[in-house]
């Protein structure tokens, strides 16, 4: 196996270069960050470069999804929210737990067990007028159980939707539209208060770890930053390998002609639902490291417009090579906090001023038209040519 | 039993339109058959039934010594089976080589797993090699299928076909498009491969057709009309009558 | 008492018009009953009034009521009386109302007549009231005493209901009677007569008087009283839990109520003795075990109340008989409001549904409309336009700009609707040939395009009008429903949906078949090549067809503010909705449309019947349902078949 891998890395000397990349950013934010290093990267951008680098790895995921089998998902955001979800509630779950104990240690009377569970339960779900753990919640205390949760959960789901909407040879945009949907029914779902995860309060506090309160958040931000980093190096060399085996040709053969692959005797919709299942979990993984970085989880976070706009990274970036996807990601939602944030400076134009936080959804809109025209293969592709010319 | 396909009685209908009615049609295990028609006779929904693309609405479809009903399965299952199409249009992967288009073809297992950690063996790229070799693209076998030429195309879908070592080819128009010289080596590459297995081709170039020097079978409006050698079917009356719209 | 008030009555209908007499000769008749009056003379004095026929009888014991009539010692002439100063008394003719003199307080006397007597007045009012020469006055009577009915309104009420000639009012005062007349009849038979003149009733008064004579109450007793009207016998265990049970035994004071966790906790807190608490050390008590045995300890030396033992409690609970008792005491009267109750809950709940299917077809509307211009553009070109929504929105904003503009609504709506399909049209073109054009066959990219530009488009309208809701109003006749009873109503917007919608659908259906333009788009979505060999512009026809489908969104738009609030989500709202409408009934015909609208439509509203409180939810099932749809019907409702459905 190790073998294997030391020759499929020098068959592909870009997965080295990029993992080498990675490596290097890490070290410069660990050096940077205010926990190990000099300090000049607040916390704050250490969170967002994080939070960047689950976007990072949920965009493979389209990539892989999308570029590679020419499924244009527009509910992967669905899978990234349900690892949150998931992991947030052992997150919350066990914060409370800590707190409420504190707090009831000072009783003179010792609590009984249920007496601690009713509290949390009071604690938690207070605010949706209720007290009572429901089903879903029965875990909740359980690290690990939770923890596989993120990666079952948004797994059962793609593979039973994906299960349905592949059997019925749903293809093309009616199945991006049946995708799209699915996160739409999700989160509206989700938006109602007995829906056991707190209605649109959504779980929050995620940014606190449960009995490590004397850690400071610039350390537990940078542990998250090089978890993201790892997950996200991991899963490019994963989805790399299979992009470059017999399952990715057939995996691109199914993306331009499905029919010619069933009739060399593939089970297409096995593999589709293969590609389906293992891009929701990786979305999964994304979701678990993202949120607790974020701090807060709530439905609007699945909302269909979030996984628009995974679509619309991975485009800017260029589908179809991984290290587009994870460039548009990065540039894309960079972009998007630098202008969204008020940092970037206004135009006045004299009769009126442009204001970035009101107008730049209005050029990243145009921009992916003209992308779409124009640069079909995105930022990706000028890197293609400049490449092409270097060997040239 | 004798024969490797045998279809009775099937019918299939579009909105109101009979595009196969109560066809009947059989094969042995190693020969060679052209199928012949005008446009709408049913020569590609009879293709498309028995790769299970459409399902007819009676008869039945009967495969192998076994005599499996293959109505029930899925293109896939059928084509595991034993069962290889070629396109009217040649459908090959333009975005992968030559290689790897034959490697996808190639008999190997086809479950995700399997193929997720396939590495090619020195058997397969030697079975690689002679395929090429029997296709002519011995030297292209690192060129991106779109750069290939339309003739070359329509040879590497020949060469996917042989690659998958099905029992059963079936062939939909192959020398459409194709110069003379093409046309010929065409003739030679399937008349080889009907001497292991049996092969199906659907034409209308009658030239063609006598090159291949087989028995024809005539559809017309979903249904056999004739069947004989090329001469016995072209002096047929109603054949003459069909082909010149009498 | 009430046998003397429909005498006096039954006297005022006998009285002829021409007895009319003045105010001033019927009051000096009675001038010793009024000056000090008593229950027992009022009624003498009032039936006098009324036989005399006089006007202004109302309005006098009206004012007698209200403490506001004196009368002159002099010349025991009544007035009513004013004064700012309480010094000066202006004298007011009682026929005139006019100023007559003003006098010293003690030159005159008030009658204050006790509350019995204005009970009494107040009773007699009512039928003045109820027959005022002035049909408003009746009207207003009827509805206050519909407002608050009470036993005293009933004989009055009766004894009006015979003179009333108004139509309308007759039918109202006789509804009113019988309403009356089940709380407060006089005989068994009367009342139950009259609640069965209810049966299949769908009024909301009929309801409003009928459920509080089936209302029950829990009780635990003994032995069930004789004279208790009982709804049903309780079996313990089987109709009421054991803990229910036991708390009506602790309501009835039959039983003394158990400490709960909370009060075990509370009492074992207040008897803490050091380290221990009954014996139990205070840090072993994080069980519920451990708190109640330290509690029995404490009961057991008579600290705190003792528990009951199991076998007590079920003892107790052995003693009594559980029961649900009617709070109207006449079983006959009971059983008929029970019987009446049920064949109107029947009758109720036809007319739910067919309010449920009027709702059904008026959501169904909705999404047609919304989906229209889509099954245009999707369907018929095969274009996918994400942006769709956002015409609708344009369309809106178009209304609105246009009503700021014209202040009539009417005219503006008129107005608003070919500027809404102007412009919808213009910029759908002026979309067409910058972007969709170069995008043909390749529908994934012009769904990601058309995404752009719907982002763009969102975001322009709310930094031109804000994140704040618009409002677009409808004209005055648009207000309003159409209401069919208590039960069915629906509002002149949806009707006025409804029937776009069908103008719509049957326009559409005609462009599409029997015109050039929809003979030439047919042939350009099924061969363009061959079609331009005929001398069809494809350019041009997928030109007007793009613009055709957007122009229709626009036009929506305005349908769609009308009712919801106009803001730049608004197509947002819309578009998933949209699209399974299309992708459900069936890609590629206007009918395929119309099936999937009135299907989403239905089921919506039907998910919504079954859990009303909860639209997400509904929503959340709908779209679940239509994801198993597809599985069973992938090319929807109406599907093309064959070789023609392509891949």
């Amino acid at each position: 196996m190790n073998g294997l891998l030391t020759k499929f890395l020098l068959k592909n000397p870009s997965v080295l270069v990029f993992l080498g990349a990675l490596a290097l950013f890490t070290a410069f934010v660990s050096v940077g960050s205010e926990a190990f290093g000099w300090g000049f990267i607040s916390t704050s951008f250490v969170k967002t470069l994080g939070k960047t680098l689950c976007f990072c790895l949920i965009a493979i995921a389209m990539d892989l999804i999308w570029g590679y089998c020419g499924i244009l998902s527009l509910g992967h955001f669905a899978f990234f929210g349900l690892g949150g979800y998931m992991l947030g509630m052992w997150l919350m779950y066990a914060r409370t737990e800590i707190i409420v104990q504190t707090a009831m240690s000072n009783e003179v009377i010792p609590p009984t067990d249920q007496e601690v569970i009713d509290a949390i339960g009071t604690q938690i779900f207070g605010v949706v007028g209720g007290s009572d753990f429901p089903m879903i919640w029965a875990f909740a205390h359980l690290f690990w159980v939770q923890l596989a949760l993120v990666v079952l959960v948004p797994g059962i789901l793609a593979l039973v939707f994906g299960w349905l909407a592949f059997r019925s040879r749903v293809t093309g945009v009616y199945l991006s539209i049946l995708t799209q949907a699915m996160t739409l029914a999700l989160s509206l779902y989700l938006f109602q208060n007995d829906s056991g995860l707190r209605g649109n309060n959504g779980l929050s506090g995620l940014q606190n770890l449960p009995g490590l309160d004397d850690v400071s958040q610039d350390i537990v931000s940078m542990w998250f930053f090089w978890a993201s980093a790892f997950a996200l190096g991991l899963s490019y060399l994963l989805v790399k390998l299979i992009t470059e085996s017999k399952l990715g040709n057939i995996v691109r053969g199914i993306r331009d002609d499905e029919a010619r692959v069933r009739f060399l005797g593939y089970n297409v919709e096995g593999y589709k639902l293969f590609v389906f299942v293992l891009t929701a979990i990786i979305a999964g993984i994304a979701g678990a490291l993202y949120y607790p970085q974020a701090g807060i989880i709530n439905p609007a976070e699945i909302a269909p417009i979030a996984s628009i706009y995974l679509a619309v990274w991975v485009a800017i970036g260029g589908r179809g090579r991984i290290y587009g996807a994870v460039i548009g990601a990065a540039f894309v939602s960079l972009l998007s906090t630098w202008f969204t944030g008020g940092q970037a400076p206004d135009i006045p134009l004299g009769f009126y001023t442009i204001k970035w936080v009101d107008w730049w959804l209005v050029l990243l809109g145009l921009s992916f038209v003209i992308v779409t025209l124009y640069f079909p293969k995105g930022i990706g592709g000028l890197f293609d040519r400049l490449v092409r010319k270097g060997d040239a | 039993m004798a024969e490797l396909l045998e279809v009775n009685g099937i019918s299939v209908t579009f909105d109101g339109f009979k595009a196969i009615n109560n066809l009947a049609f059989s094969i042995g295990y190693a020969e060679l058959r052209a199928i012949i028609g005008p446009n709408g006779a049913g020569k590609t929904t009879f293709m498309d039934i028995v790769t299970g693309k459409t399902r007819p609405d009676e008869g039945s479809v009967l495969w192998g010594e076994k005599s499996i009903s293959l109505l029930s399965k899925s293109e896939s299952q059928i084509a595991n089976l034993g069962i290889g199409r070629k396109f009217q249009k040649p459908t090959v992967f333009e975005d992968q080589s030559v290689r790897d288009n034959l490697m996808m073809a190639l008999k190997a297992k086809r479950t995700p797993w399997a193929v997720l950690f396939h590495r090619g063996s020195d058997g397969e790229t030697a079975r690689i090699e002679e395929l090429a070799a029997e296709i002519g693209l011995k030297d292209a076998l690192d060129r991106r299928a779109g750069d290939l030429s339309h003739g070359q195309k329509q040879w590497l879908e020949i060469g996917m076909l042989l690659a998958q070592d099905p029992q059963l080819l079936l062939v939909d128009e192959p020398a459409a498009g194709m110069t003379v010289d093409e046309r010929n080596k065409t003739t030679e590459i399937l008349k080889r491969a009907a001497k292991t297995r049996a092969v199906v081709v659907v034409e209308h170039d009658m030239e063609f057709i006598r090159n291949l020097d087989c028995k024809v079978t005539c559809l017309h409006e979903g249904s056999v009309l004739a069947e004989g050698s090329l001469d016995f079917v072209t002096s047929n009356k109603d054949v003459i009558d069909v082909y010149l719209g009498r | 008492m009430l046998r003397v008030l429909t005498l006096f009555l039954g006297l005022l209908l006998a009285v002829p018009a021409f007895a009319q007499s003045s105010l001033y000769d019927a009051l000096a008749d009675q001038t010793a009953g009024l000056k000090k009056p008593s229950s027992k003379t009022i009624e003498t004095v009032i039936s006098g009034l009324q036989d005399s026929g006089a006007p202004g009888v109302a309005n006098f014991l009206t004012k007698l009521q209200s403490k506001e009539v004196w009368y002159r010692k002099s010349d025991d002439k009544f007035f009513f009386v004013a004064t700012d100063d309480k010094k000066t008394y202006r004298l007011i003719d009682i026929e005139s109302g006019e100023v007559v003199a003003e006098v010293a307080k003690k030159e005159i006397k008030q009658i204050k007549p006790n509350s019995g007597v204005r009970a009494k007045i107040d009773g007699a009012l009512v039928a003045f009231r109820l027959t005022d020469a002035d049909p408003a006055v009746r009207d207003a009577a009827l509805v206050g005493i519909s407002r608050d009915p009470k036993a005293k309104d009933l004989a009055p009420l009766t004894a009006a209901l015979a003179s009333e000639t108004d139509p309308d009012l007759k039918a109202r005062m006789e509804r009113l009677s019988r309403i009356l007349t089940v709380s407060f009849g006089d005989t068994t038979e009367a009342r139950v007569a009259a609640i069965e003149s209810f049966d299949g009733d769908l009024g909301l008064d009929a309801r409003a008087v009928l459920n509080p004579l089936v209302t029950t109450k829990l009780k635990a007793a003994p032995e069930v009283g004789v004279d208790e009207n009982v709804a049903k016998t309780l079996r313990l265990g089987n109709d009421i839990s054991e803990e229910e049970a036991f708390a009506l035994l602790v309501a009835s004071g039959l039983a003394q109520a158990q400490p709960t966790k909370d009060d075990i906790k509370a009492a074992l807190k207040a008897n803490i003795d050091g380290d221990t608490v009954g014996g139990v050390m205070v840090a072993d008590l994080g069980t519920d075990e451990a708190r109640l045995a330290a509690y029995m300890a404490l009961a057991a030396s008579g600290e705190v109340p003792a528990i009951l033992t199991s076998e007590a409690k079920a003892e107790l609970l052995a003693s009594a008989t559980y029961y649900e008792v009617y709070a109207e005491a006449d079983p006959a009267v009971t059983a008929a409001a029970v019987e009446a109750l049920s064949s109107i809950s029947t009758a109720v709940g036809v007319s739910q549904f067919i309010d449920l299917v009027l709702d059904g077809i008026s959501l169904a509307s909705i999404y047609f409309l919304a989906a229209i211009g889509l099954a245009i553009t999707f369907g018929v070109m095969r274009v996918i336009n994400m942006a769709h929504g956002e015409f609708i929105m344009m369309g809106a904003y178009t209304g609105y700009v246009v009503q700021q503009i014209i202040p009539n609504y009417t005219v503006s709506l008129i107005v608003a609707i070919p500027a809404a399909f102007v412009i919808t049209f213009a910029v759908g073109v002026a979309m067409e040939r910058l972007v969709i054009r170069h995008l043909y066959h390749r529908p994934l990219e012009t769904l990601l395009a058309t995404f752009g530009i719907s982002i763009a488009l969102q975001q322009i309208a709310k930094n031109i009008f804000g994140t704040q809701a618009r409002p677009l109003t409808s004209p005055g006749w648009l207000d309003g429903a159409l209401v069919f009873n208590d039960v069915i109503a629906i509002s002149w917007i949806r009707i006025a949906i409804f029937v776009l919608s069908v103008i719509f659908f049957l326009g559409l259906l005609f462009v599409l078949n029997r015109t050039r333009l929809g003979l030439e788009t047919r042939a350009v979505t099924q061969n363009p090549r061959m079609a331009a060999a005929m001398g069809i512009n494809p350019d041009r026809i997928n030109m007007l067809t793009f613009g055709l489908g957007s122009g229709i969104a626009g036009i929506a738009g305005i349908a769609i503010g009308l009712f919801a609030k106009v803001t730049s989500e608004l197509g947002s709202d819309y578009i998933v909705q949209s699209f399974m409408t299309v992708v459900v009934g069936g890609v590629g015909n206007i009918f395929g449309t119309l099936a999937g609208a009135t299907m989403i439509g239905f089921l919506q509203k039907g998910i919504e019947w079954f859990n009303p409180s909860n639209t997400l939810a509904a929503q959340t099932y709908m779209i679940i349902f239509i994801i198993i749809f597809i599985q069973f019907r992938p090319r929807g409702i109406i599907a093309l078949k064959g070789r023609a459905a392509g891949d």
